[in-house]
């Protein structure tokens, strides 16, 4: 398993655990609901809170959405890798399994913590209570509604998907949807469209509070249309996510985005709700029904891209609390209602019961998870693996076994010393590959020269490194993990194309403000010394001629004693003197250990510094090695005379490569020099000043990227 | 692996540069580089102190000695004018420009600590604010056309302070979307109307009261109509003028940030 698509299955548990334990929020605040009627809940709170309603009302909005958003992502996760029957055999287990022996367990806890709460609301007496409706299906699913939910998804997703194979053998309908999914989240539009399936089911309802959002589906079991319908929809798209190799980073890209509209979608939402809780037929209704689609899908994008941003490395708090948060979201109900039950006539305010209630039911949940499910086999059971409750080694941060590896996996890292990596890279600006699935890595103390015409993906590579931009597919690692960590940042030191640094500052003043970022910085007068820049270093940068600035961005590089050393056409306007100078501090850097990537036009610069040339040409590595190995790769000679034979004649002779005519000579880069010299000696009886040499990078190069192109 | 181990190990255990140091350091940098380059400044800093003498103590003068509370009005209008004017100008232009340099992908790739920057901006904004205020305070006391006492000046002044924080936050948002030569257009067009649909420079007619509360700048004023206790000219309550400004600086900071993660 590769560490990328493992932080993003970290991130994606978060959600989950996350979606499960935010219905523990909602279900302990449904005591203090202002208004509701005694009886609909188990318990009716002495002290009743707009706020908790508020709030109740907003997470409901999305916390069941988001829970079938990821488990249709892991469900095609698991479907791909178990193959048809096992994947029945493990959603039994841990899916059917649980909501049959939970039913039973918990129904009749369920049912007495009713009756008891809702005596004490009555002031003793049980009013008579009212029967399940006489409806064919009718039966109180409580809240493992969403199991059984999710089993009626199942069936009917890989029912459809069995029909789309045969419907599409050919891929073609399959690769139109992936289009639309990732053309969708581009736009970004798959908010709204998101959103319409189940708006236009819920404006089909005939009697809707606006509160209960998308009405559950726990009373009957027969299929409701707006759950079947919303549910359905997150379900959908999230298999079709895990289907998309772009979608995951679209997702995690726009996150802000996305929840900016969830929240004010939310905003929005509330007011309205405010002024007429019930919907009226009409446009405020249609319009109520769109705005929550909107805010559904705000808020499943928006937190599942958030999660993916800012989640995704390995934590064992996070991994733990993930683990409980199935049991935990199983077992609540009753504790929860028994709390609620337990304080509902204290005279204290919401504000000091809610709390109360959601710690101590927490509590007991999480120790009764500790002790009774994780080291057993209800563990076992639910997240598939037993832990032994006292373990003093780490453990290994390894997901969970329904999170399997949705791509293939990428070569192994063989490289010992390997300290910046990009391995199966790709990254993409909307229709233009950059890079196409390249393997490069920097080993420790050797400088890596990385040559290519322009627009050949060199900066984009060197981007990935530095974290700036994120790649489509593929591991980018700098000093053993996530370049955007910035502990990792702080190893190393980078030289951009095109950056003009603030003309008003010295150049002391510049490497003194870049040395504040690192730990442990060279002292200023050294990074000066080291970067040759004593004479004009209190000179402003804005008065610096143009090889100056780029010493003295040299020395804003060094000054940190990067681990790694990122230099992009370091001396590009450099006099000869100035460039010796920064070979010189380059070759030091090399022998105290640093490894440089060296991005340049200077042939010879890479043929005087690099220990290995990586060459690049249309987003692909064509050709890696030392100096050495790339000369001998094109095994071509360069071959100059005088001559009276025109360029155009050699150059279609057998074995020539190129021909240019140069000061009156004849210049031919040939493979096979001696068979072109028997031919020149042969075709010109006058041909003079004939000398053959082996052919520098240059030529090697000239040709590499020719036959790239 | 073991390479790898050694050197996340030796990132992780190295001692951590003082974090307050790079903030330190970022915002003492960005004051220095403002006071090498007034130039940009000045317009900025002259104009509302020039509106101010010309409508306060020109125009409306004897009007202002008749009725002391049009005093304040005007020392309302361009005090906040000259405040929120340089927290927008001051952080969104030189963010647009240093954007076009490619300054900011640069500190992107350095293990600068993002927020530093930020503040460092911040910071100058508010004390280009400070210096764009004290000249019109000063005349306006100086003149006796503020009838104010000094508590109320002192609470005046730190609203207006507060105030401008929206402001530079509206400033990094305009800097993360334009370039170079078009932010101070679009900080123009967006800043602007307000001043006048605010209703901060003329009293507006009761059919336009309901759009007041659209622009970030009738709730700077209204906050600072409270904090320094003039009755007279509060027409929203005191929580939501600060529920409002940090609502707009969270809307606008947080459209920045997202930019500026993705773009640079």
């Amino acid at each position: 398993m590769n560490t990328h698509t493992e932080s993003r299955l970290h991130a994606l548990d978060a959600v989950r655990g996350f979606a499960l334990l935010l219905g523990v929020a909602f279900h302990a605040a449904l005591s203090f609901m202002p208004g509701w009627p005694p009886g609909i809940w188990a318990m009716n709170d002495n002290s009743p809170s707009q706020f908790l309603s508020d709030a109740a009302f907003v997470t409901h909005i999305f916390r069941m959405s988001l829970f079938f958003f990821i488990a249709g992502y892991f469900g095609r996760l698991l479907y791909q890798r178990l193959g048809a029957s096992a994947f029945w055999a493990n959603r039994g287990k841990r899916i059917a399994l649980p909501l049959v022996a939970g039913w039973v367990v918990l129904f009749p806890l369920i049912s007495f913590i009713w009756v008891t709460g809702i005596t004490k609301v009555f002031g003793g007496t049980l009013p008579p209570m009212p029967e399940m409706p006489k409806t064919p299906g009718a039966f109180p699913l409580t809240h493992l509604w969403f199991l059984y939910q999710l089993l009626l998804i199942y069936v009917a997703v890989i029912a459809g998907r069995s029909l789309f194979a045969r419907l599409d053998p050919a891929q073609k309908l399959r690769n139109l949807v992936d289009k639309a999914v990732t053309g969708s989240l581009r736009a970004p539009i798959a908010v709204f469209t998101l959103g319409l399936p189940v708006a236009s089911a819920l404006m089909s309802l005939s009697f809707w509070f606006y509160w209960q959002g998308i009405p559950t589906p726990d009373q009957s079991l027969i299929p409701q249309i707006p759950a079947s319908v919303g549910f359905g929809t997150a379900f959908v798209f999230g298999w079709l996510v895990h289907r998309s190799r772009d979608a995951l980073s679209l997702i995690t890209s726009r996150w802000f985005v996305h929840l900016m509209l969830g929240v004010i979608a939310t905003g929005w939402l509330l007011h309205t709700m405010h002024a007429s809780p019930m919907a009226q037929p009409g446009l405020t209704k249609t319009l109520f029904a769109m705005i929550f689609g909107v805010a559904i899908w705000g808020w499943v994008l928006g937190l599942t891209g958030a999660a993916l941003r800012f989640l995704s490395n390995y934590s064992a708090t996070r991994r733990y609390i993930a683990d409980a948060s199935y049991w935990i979201y199983l077992m609540h109900l009753p504790v929860v209602a028994a709390m609620q039950v337990w304080v509902g006539h204290w005279p204290l305010h919401w504000g000091v019961k809610y709390p109360f209630i959601l710690v101590a039911s927490f509590a007991i949940l999480f120790v009764s998870y500790h002790y009774l499910v994780r080291p057993t086999f209800i563990g076992q059971l639910l997240n598939g693996r037993k832990h032994r409750i006292f373990s003093r080694k780490p453990e290994t941060p390894v997901p969970s076994p329904t999170s399997p590896d949705p791509f293939s996996p990428l070569p192994a890292n063989t490289a010992g010393g390997a300290v910046a990596q990009l391995r199966g890279i790709t990254k993409r600006y909307g229709a233009v590959t950059a890079l196409n699935s390249i393997d490069i890595e920097v080993r420790r103390g050797e400088l890596l020269a990385v040559l290519g015409p322009n627009g050949a993906g060199k900066s984009t590579a060197i981007s990935l490194w530095l974290g700036l931009i994120e790649p489509d597919a593929g591991v980018v690692t700098l000093l053993g993990g996530e370049p955007q960590d910035i502990a990792r940042r702080r190893g190393l030191g980078v030289m951009m194309q095109d950056v003009e640094m603030p003309k008003e500052l010295r150049a002391r003043e510049l490497v003194a403000l870049a040395s504040s970022y690192y730990d442990n910085p060279l002292e200023v007068d050294e990074t000066l010394r080291r970067a040759g820049i004593s004479q004009f270093a209190d000179r402003a940068y804005g008065k610096l001629s143009g090889g100056q600035k780029r010493q003295a961005q040299f020395a804003v590089a060094i000054c940190g004693r990067p681990k790694v050393l990122f230099l992009d056409e370091p001396t590009v306007g450099l006099d000869v003197q100035a460039r010796e100078a920064m070979w010189k501090s380059i070759r030091a850097l090399l022998a105290d250990g640093c490894s440089i990537v060296l991005t340049t036009h200077y042939l010879e610069e890479a043929e005087a510094l690099a220990d290995r040339v990586a060459v690049v040409a249309k987003g692909r590595v064509i050709a890696s090695g030392s100096v050495d190995d790339m000369r001998a790769l094109v095994s071509c000679r360069q071959i100059s005379c005088e001559s009276s034979l025109t360029a155009a004649e050699v150059g279609s002779w057998p074995g020539v490569v190129d021909v240019a005519l140069e000061d009156q000579k004849l210049r031919i880069t040939a493979t096979d020099a001696e068979g072109v010299v028997r031919r020149l000696l042969a075709s010109d009886a006058r041909l003079a000043r004939l000398e053959v040499r082996q052919a520098g990078l240059n030529e090697a190069f000239n040709e590499l990227t020719r036959e790239a192109a | 692996m073991n390479a790898l181990a050694l050197n996340s190990v030796d990132t992780a255990s190295a001692p951590r540069a003082s974090a307050m140091g790079a903030y330190f350091t970022e915002t003492r940098y960005e004051l220095i580089r403002m006071i090498r380059n007034p130039g940009v400044a000045v317009p900025v800093l002259a104009m509302p102190l020039a509106l101010y003498a010309l409508f306060a103590l020109v125009i409306f003068g004897e009007a202002i000695n008749k009725d002391p509370n049009l005093g304040i009005f005007f020392f309302a209008a361009f005090s906040i004018m000259a405040v929120t004017m340089q927290a927008l100008f001051g952080t969104g232009v030189t963010l647009a420009l240093e954007r076009d340099m490619g300054l900011l992908r640069l500190k992107r790739a350095q293990p600068a600590p993002p927020a530093a920057w930020v503040v460092a901006k911040i910071a100058s904004g508010l004390v280009l604010a400070v210096l764009a205020y004290a000249p019109i305070v000063i005349v306006a006391l100086t003149t006796g056309k503020l009838a104010l006492d000094a508590g109320q000046v002192a609470a005046f002044s730190v609203a207006l302070l507060v105030g401008s924080i929206p402001f530079c936050a509206m400033g990094l948002m305009v800097g993360s979307l334009a370039s170079g030569t078009a932010a101070p257009g679009y900080a123009l067009l967006i800043y602007l109307p307000g001043c006048y649909m605010s209703g901060m420079f003329f009293p507006l007619p009761k059919s336009m009261y309901w759009q007041t509360p659209i622009w970030p700048q009738f709730h700077v004023e209204q906050f600072a109509m409270h904090l320094a206790g003039i009755t007279k000219y509060q027409y929203e309550p005191l929580s939501m003028a600060i529920a409002t400004m940090l609502g707009y600086t969270v809307l606008f900071a947080g459209i920045a940030i997202w930019r500026l993660s993705r773009k640079g």
